[in-house]
This record gives structure tokens, C-alpha cells and sequence, in this order.
């Protein structure tokens, strides 16, 4: 008898490395992503790999980068928000609604989830364009996302009794109020970014650009606090660095004044700026340390980043292993159950006893519980005619559909009239902020003139919409106050 | 110390805009249609050789408007407009993070009515996304000027119109707490100014902000309003601050949160505009009837039902401050939940003198009664015609005191139905 020989396979032998290999570049190629263990873990349900999965998905999910505030956040909110963003972009298994949200079971559903995101579109990819370190300051000129479809269905809400309309109005107020703490925070923005870029003329060694941006002169003036800012991806499309060295946590009280009183300091020294850091510096001074960390700064969060980029790489040459891995973890789940039936009502138990009298009750009863039964179906039914279906029925949906696309035409028409009045479309992506002198211009920059015509214009186009709508409002009212008579309308006092 | 240098570059901010000499100048437009009271404020901040104003920032003629609000309106307006928008310009483009305007006038008279009224209306379509808040001087029921509902009313109706909050303060009740709580015998608008600047300076002196308690509040204005006055129907504010004593009577009294913020409380449920002379019979009605009956009883007793109210504390032990009495649902109207009608600010900073100090800045039924009363009186001049010739003359028709009337009507019936 000797050893069985075991025939190898070498596909199996491939397969066997390879799944770990993939796991671990997605994982790699995910924002702390979890260890390949967990991963194992979640395919036998166990439990200890659920608030793992749980963070991971909100990171996924979660449409804004990744934040301290975010992070914070309980481990039942973040599986609160998952579940409702996972409901509204359509996930099919109702299982994962139906888990609870401490954390104590359902890995392997949460790796259904992760799994059915990563096939519907490219993941690590989108994160990693979230998390990019932008050295300039950017915006994004074209008004592509404004004019994307509505964006996904709110989550189906039941007032609970009658709503006051002044809470309503309440409520919108608080919203204008924000909105427009909004607009003048992007003026202060603004504001600042054209006094750091004046400012800073003639500091950059890259001739073509001459002044620093918002991110260099934050890595000058704060070399260590500077690099979590941008690290963390939270500078995007003119957003948050400035205003987070300006207002920071770190150093209570410093406003804008000390901002210029440092950054003139460290502009005042010679030699000390991004165009010189290549050449050797003056050892005997503590200047040279300090120049060169936020450099080195820089430096590890662009290796960082491209430890990313290649963990995706690999992640996209080894998925088909992964894929196949996840057929065997499907296949361990049960077939989803089609959710119940409504509840069998409860009769109340007539024992079976004979005699008259009795059966004479019971036929009584069975009549009057037949009665009740019609009675409420003909209530619901007329409330429903009535109230019109709200939120529920197939009129409900209709009105919605109709609604939407009433909404999408109307979306077009403005893209049409945008594209007629306005200059040439505007390209995609963000472009970088360069202050220069009048003329020097080269032939393929955006000049911030053009963009601000074609702002100004499609401004126009929306504000014609909107008088007409509003026109169409003022109308439709006028017309529901005709139709009742004794009501007097006195229109709020216009200018 | 790190905290002092935090708080005076969080005044300094919001205050002053900085000056060459060191001295700061303070974030201010001076209007007047006469010059005497303008010189006379000038020269008192310069005196103190700590701030001053900016010798530009002031505009003023020789002649004022004789208390009439047409005047005011529609002459002196829009003859001064360009001069008076460009001397705010200049401040705006001061600021390197500019929320809004914070307006101070009267309205009994002719150039702060009037002429407040269209510069406010000209900063909303100029400055459609700035915060704009009027505080306003109410004027003494038994004031000298004859004309002065009319005036009221038409700077009321047109504020209500272009700004986003009215934070009025009656002159009689200042006038009460400058003789029964600061005991001074013969009361000067100084004295008065000065309870007015305290109760100011109480509640826009930088407090922390919710997030971290190391952080000044940089939109004390905005933070303000989003709580107080979203809805456009509510925008009547009032300020009740407690404790407010003499120098005197301060060496001999000690305070404690619970003391204070009972008091305050039964202030804002009572209607009464200081700390003495509180009426401790007005409870809150019972939550579980319904609103008609609860209505009524509010009629009854003199309750005053708020919408929403805001709390800043200042002072030492200030975390330890219980402010659960606010947050009674029964205090507020029934549309909107104590959760999101009540907020408060604490600070460890003590204000002014007093260890501790406690403001409350209130959306409710103040101001209903004297609002009330003024539209009735201007209402019985206006069916007898009187004195509208002086308005007719330069331009505000009595299509325009009907427009008033109807505004007005209209909020106090809103305030009256919470």
C-alpha cells in the first residue's frame, strides 16, 4: 500500500495563494480596510467580523470624505445610515435590513453587501479619487452634477398625526438661513484665497504658477498640523484646509492676523521656500529642519497614496479569484424567504360544545365579525380615494413617475439653454487656481472671466425658470381662492 | 494667558477692524440728519483712548427730519443713498468674514424710523445674503412726539418686510430698571444707554461654541437667528437679562445658577420685564388640554407662551448651571418641541461685574400687548386723518398706512394664536 499519491493540481495550487493575495489587495486598496481575516471570518457568519464589515460599508457609503466627526459615530448609526443608503440605491436582500445594529451577528450578509457595491461599480477607485491630496487649489468649473438626475428617492416617510405647517415653514427658514452661512462662508473663502495668492507672488520655484497655494503656504506655516488636513482628503474643490488652519483647534484665538504674521516670517527668510529645498541647506540651523518636514511630510503621504494606487492595480489583476470565492459564500446562505404574509387575525376560541343557545351566539359573532371586516375595507377604501393614495398605491407611484419626469424634462430644456447662451461647455474635472498678471494667460487656461460670463448666463436661464414658476404658483393659487368663495386672499406685500 | 488672548482676538474680530497706531477702530457707520449726537459719540469712544471711530465712517447733514417718517424715508433717503451705501461698502470690504449688519435705530422720530427703514431695505436688495438685525428703541408710551404711532408702525411694517430679526427694547422698561434696580434718582439718556449697552454687550460678547469648548463662535449673529427666527411670520425679539444691580447693592449679594435662572424663568412665563416686582402667580397651563382652553387660561393669567428662547450664561461654575426649567414643553407652542425650541450658550467668562450673569434672548408673546396697543392708537389718529397731510406731502400715501395696518394686524393675531 504505500502513500496515496495526491494528484496536484496546479490550478488549484494557484487558486489556493492567490485568494488571500486578492483579498489582501482589496483590502489594501480599500480605506482601512479590514484584515483579510475578517473577510474569512464573515463567509462562516461569525461574529466578531461584524462591526468591522459595519465600518467599512459606512466608509463605502458614506458620501462625504472621511472625517474625525464621521468616525466617531456609533456603531448603531453607522449601521443605521448603511442600512437606509444601501435601501435607497436598491440592494435586493432584505436579510440585511432586518439585522441588528450592535453588531452581534450578520457578517456574512454585510460581505453579501460589500460584495454586490464592489461588482456595481469601481469602489477603491472612487475612494481614492476621494482621498487625493490636491496640491493646488481647485474648483470645478462645468455644472455637470447639477444638472444630474434628482438624485435617489427619499426614504418613504409616515407623518405621525397632522403636521403644522409653521413647523414646515420653521424649518425651511433654518434651511435659508444655512444656505446662506453657506454662500458667505465661500466669499470669505474666496476672499482669502485671492489675498494668500497676492501675497505669496514670486514664492513658488515652478515659474509658471509664481505663488503658493493654500496647501504649501498651510505646509509652510505649520509644518506637522499641516499634512493631517490635507492627508485625511478632506481638501477637495476649494473646501476645507484654509479654514481649518485658520480656525484651528490646535492653536485657540489665531485668526487671520497670526496666519500673516507667520507665513511673513517664514517668507521674509531667504532660501527658504519650495524652489530651494532640493539644494543643501545650512546645516547649523534649526530653519533646516523645519523646512524640510513638511516636505517629508508630503512625501510619505504621496507614497501612501501610491501604495493605494498599486494595491488597486492588484486588486483589478486578481478579482476573478475573489468573485469566485464569493459564489461558494453565496451559496452557504439560505434562500431568502418572501416576506410574510399579514398577520392571520385571531379569533377568539368558541369551544365546540353543543347546544343551542351557544351556536346561535357563535353564528352571531362569525356575522358581526364579517360585518366589521366589510365596514373597515369600505373606509379604507374610500380614505384612500380620498386622502389620494398619499405615499402608497399605484396612483401615488404614478404621480411620483410623473413628477420625475416632469423634473428631468425640465433639467434638460436648462442644459439646452445653458449650452445656447453660454460660452463653449466647460471641461470636466478640476482645474487648478493660478493668479496671474493681466495677458499672461497661456492658450490652454480657463480664464476666470469666461467662466464667470457662462456662470453669470446660466444664472440667468435659472432665474427665468424660476419666475415662471413662481408666476405659475401665484396663478394656481388665485385659482384654488377663486374657487371658494367668502375667502379673502390678501397677497403677502411684494416690492 | 492662551484663554485671554483667544477672547480679546475674538473681540477684536468681531468688533474692530485693525488701525495703524494700534488703536482699533470699531466696525461702525454713524447716520445722522443732525450732527450734534454724532460729535458727541465720537468724541466720548476717543476719549477712552482705547478704540475710536473711523473719522469716515460717519455721515450726517445739518438739518434733521423733524420727526417725521416720510421725511425720513423719502427724502432724505434717496437723496444720501449713494453717499451712505458707499461709506458701508468701504466697512463691508474690511471684513474678512462678513455675515451681516446689525442695525440700531428708534422709531419714534424721523431720521431713525425713516431713514433706517429704507437703509435696511436697501442693504436686503445690495446685500440679498447678509443677516440683518434691527434693534430698535421703543419709544415711551408717554413719549413728546404726537406723531410717534404712526412713525411705529410704518418702520415696523417696513423692517418686517427687509429684515430678518427686530430685537426691540422698550424705553419704559429700561427706565423702570434704571430706577427700581440701579436706584438713580434722575435718569439721563446716558444711564438708559448704558442698560442698553450692558444688555448688548450680554448677549454678543463671544461665547463658545457647541462643538468644542475651546472655540470662539465665529457667527454669533448667524448661530443667533438660525434658533430664534427662521420663520418668516416671527421675528419680534426681546432680551431680559438678570442679575442688573447698582455697584452698590452688588458688594452685598451673592448669586447662585438655580437662584438665577428661576428667576428668569418666571420672567419670560410672566411677562415682566425685570427682576422685581415678578408676578409669581402665572404658572404655565397644564399640557394635556386642548389648545383653545389653553389659550384662554395663557389670556387669563398673563402667561406668555414662547416659540423659541435662547440662554447665554456667563460666569463662574457656569457647567454646573441646570437650565432643565426651560425646556418645559408647556413654555412653548405647540408646533415646535422644547428640543428645538430651547438652546443655550455657556461660558466661563464672567461679563461686566457680575460673577455670574444670565441673558435671555426670547421669540415670544413680549411684545404682543404694547405692539397691540400702539397699532390701536395709531389706528384711532389715521380714522381721524390727523397729521397724515404731513405724510401724504412727501410721498406715503394712506394706501401705504393701510399696508402697515394689515402687516401688523397680521402678526399680532400670529402671535396670538401660538
Amino acid at each position: 500500500m504505500g502513500r496515496r499519491r495526491q494528484r496536484v493540481d496546479p490550478a488549484a495550487g494557484a487558486r489556493a495563494g492567490a485568494l488571500p493575495e486578492a483579498i489582501a489587495a482589496l483590502s489594501r486598496s480599500l480605506p482601512s480596510g479590514p484584515s483579510p481575516e475578517i473577510f474569512r471570518r464573515a463567509k462562516f457568519d461569525r461574529p466578531e467580523a461584524t462591526s468591522a464589515l459595519w465600518q467599512l460599508l459606512f466608509r463605502v457609503l458614506s458620501p462625504l470624505p472621511a472625517g474625525n466627526a464621521l468616525a466617531s459615530l456609533a456603531l448603531e448609526v453607522q449601521a443605521r445610515l448603511v442600512k437606509s443608503a444601501l435601501c435607497s440605491q436598491g440592494y435586493p436582500r432584505l436579510a440585511l435590513a432586518q439585522l441588528p445594529e450592535d453588531g452581534s451577528q450578520g457578517s456574512r450578509e454585510l460581505l453579501l453587501a460589500l460584495s454586490w457595491l464592489l461588482a456595481r461599480g469601481p469602489v477603491p477607485e472612487q475612494m481614492l479619487a476621494q482621498a487625493r491630496v490636491p496640491l493646488g487649489d481647485e474648483m470645478t468649473v462645468c455644472q455637470c452634477e447639477a444638472l444630474a438626475s434628482p438624485g435617489p428617492p427619499a426614504p418613504h416617510m409616515e407623518a405621525e398625526g397632522p403636521v403644522d405647517v409653521r413647523h414646515v415653514q420653521w424649518l425651511m427658514g433654518k434651511l435659508r438661513f444655512r444656505w446662506r452661512q453657506l454662500v458667505s462662508s465661500q466669499q470669505e473663502q474666496c476672499a482669502l484665497l485671492s489675498k494668500i495668492h497676492l501675497y505669496t507672488r514670486g514664492c513658488h520655484s515652478d515659474q509658471s504658477l509664481s505663488h503658493l497655494s493654500v496647501t504649501e503656504a498651510e505646509m509652510l506655516r505649520d509644518p506637522e498640523g499641516g499634512q493631517q488636513v490635507s492627508g485625511a482628503g478632506a481638501a477637495q474643490n476649494l473646501d476645507l484646509a484654509y479654514p481649518k488652519c485658520l480656525h484651528s483647534f490646535c492653536t485657540p484665538g489665531m485668526g487671520p492676523r497670526t496666519f500673516w504674521n507667520d507665513l511673513w516670517l517664514v517668507c521674509e527668510q531667504p532660501g527658504l521656500l519650495p524652489g530651494d529645498w532640493a539644494a543643501p541647506l545650512d546645516p547649523g540651523g534649526a530653519s533646516a529642519c523645519s523646512l524640510l518636514s513638511p516636505f517629508r511630510a508630503l512625501l510619505r503621504t504621496l507614497e501612501r497614496e501610491n501604495q493605494r494606487l498599486e494595491a488597486v492595480l492588484a486588486w483589478r489583476r486578481s478579482e476573478l479569484v475573489f468573485w469566485r470565492w464569493m459564489d461558494t459564500v453565496l451559496g452557504t446562505c439560505a434562500p431568502e424567504v418572501p416576506a410574510a404574509a399579514s398577520q392571520p387575525t385571531f379569533l377568539p376560541w368558541v369551544p365546540e360544545r353543543g347546544g343551542g343557545e351557544l351556536d346561535l351566539v357563535v353564528r352571531e359573532l362569525q356575522a358581526l365579525e364579517e360585518e366589521l371586516r366589510e365596514a373597515a375595507e369600505r373606509r379604507r377604501a374610500a380614505w384612500e380615494a380620498k386622502a389620494g393614495g398619499c405615499g402608497r398605491g399605484p396612483e401615488w407611484s404614478a404621480a411620483r413617475r410623473a413628477s420625475r419626469e416632469a423634473v428631468e424634462k425640465e433639467l434638460g430644456a436648462l442644459q439646452q439653454c445653458w449650452e445656447r447662451d453660454g460660452g463653449p461647455a466647460q471641461p470636466h474635472g478640476p482645474h487648478r487656481l493660478v493668479r496671474r498678471e493681466d495677458g499672461a494667460a497661456g492658450d490652454r487656461d480657463l480664464r476666470a472671466a469666461v467662466v464667470i460670463r457662462t456662470l453669470r448666463s446660466q444664472e440667468a436661464c435659472l432665474e427665468a425658470v424660476l419666475r415662471r414658476l413662481q408666476g405659475q404658483c401665484r396663478q394656481e393659487l388665485a385659482r384654488l381662492v377663486g374657487a371658494r368663495p367668502g375667502l379673502i386672499w390678501i397677497p403677502p406685500p411684494g416690492r | 494667558m492662551r484663554e485671554n488672548e483667544a477672547y480679546q482676538a475674538s473681540c477684536k474680530e468681531r468688533f474692530f477692524s485693525e488701525e495703524e497706531n494700534g488703536v482699533p477702530i470699531a466696525r461702525a457707520v454713524l447716520v445722522d440728519m443732525e450732527p450734534k449726537v454724532i460729535n458727541q459719540t465720537l468724541s466720548k469712544a476717543a476719549q477712552s483712548g482705547q478704540w475710536k471711530y473711523g473719522q469716515h465712517a460717519c455721515f450726517c447733514q445739518k438739518q434733521g427730519s423733524g420727526n417725521n417718517w416720510a421725511y425720513g424715508y423719502s427724502v432724505h433717503g434717496p437723496r444720501h443713498e449713494e453717499s451712505i451705501m458707499n461709506i458701508i461698502r468701504k466697512e463691508v470690504e474690511k471684513c474678512d468674514s462678513f455675515s451681516g449688519f446689525f442695525i440700531i435705530m428708534s422709531m419714534a422720530g424721523g431720521t431713525g424710523s425713516g431713514l433706517g427703514a429704507f437703509v435696511t431695505q436697501n442693504l436686503e436688495d445690495q446685500y440679498s445674503n447678509s443677516l440683518k438685525m434691527n434693534q430698535i428703541i421703543w419709544p415711551y408710551g408717554t413719549g413728546e412726539v404726537i406723531v410717534q404711532n404712526y412713525n411705529s408702525i410704518l418702520t415696523l411694517s417696513h423692517l418686517y418686510r427687509s429684515s430678518d430679526a427686530l430685537l426691540l427694547h422698550e424705553n419704559d422698561a429700561i427706565h423702570k430698571i434704571c430706577a427700581k434696580l440701579m436706584n438713580i434718582k434722575q435718569i439721563s439718556f446716558s444711564d438708559i444707554n448704558q442698560v442698553l449697552a450692558h444688555q448688548l454687550g450680554s448677549v454678543f460678547q463671544p461665547t463658545y461654541s457647541a462643538e468644542s469648548s475651546f472655540h470662539y463662535r465665529r457667527n454669533p449673529l448667524g448661530d443667533l437667528m438660525e434658533h430664534l427666527v427662521p420663520h418668516p411670520e416671527f421675528k419680534m425679539l426681546s432680551v431680559r437679562n438678570i442679575p442688573h444691580m447698582s455697584e452698590n447693592s452688588l458688594a452685598y449679594t451673592t448669586f447662585t445658577w438655580a437662584g438665577l435662572l428661576k428667576h428668569l424663568r418666571q420672567m419670560l412665563i410672566s411677562n415682566a420685564k425685570m427682576e422685581e416686582g415678578i408676578d409669581r402667580h402665572v404658572w404655565p397651563p397644564l399640557s394635556g388640554l386642548p389648545p383653545l382652553s389653553k389659550m384662554s387660561l395663557n389670556k387669563d393669567l398673563h402667561f406668555n407662551t414662547s416659540i423659541a428662547n435662547l440662554v447665554i450664561l456667563r460666569g463662574k461654575d457656569v457647567q454646573s448651571a441646570d437650565v432643565e426649567g426651560f425646556k418645559d414643553p408647556a413654555l412653548y407652542t405647540s408646533w415646535l418641541k422644547p428640543v428645538n425650541a430651547f438652546n443655550v450658550w455657556k461660558t466661563q467668562r464672567a461679563f461686566s461685574k457680575y460673577e455670574k450673569s444670565a441673558v435671555l434672548v426670547s421669540n415670544s408673546q413680549f411684545l404682543v400687548k404694547p405692539l397691540d396697543m400702539i397699532v390701536g392708537k395709531a389706528w384711532n389718529m389715521f380714522a381721524s386723518k390727523a397729521y397724515i397731510h404731513q405724510y401724504t406731502k412727501f410721498g406715503i400715501e394712506e394706501e401705504d398706512f393701510l399696508d402697515s395696518f394689515t402687516s401688523l394686524e397680521q402678526v399680532v393675531a400670529s402671535y396670538c394664536n401660538l
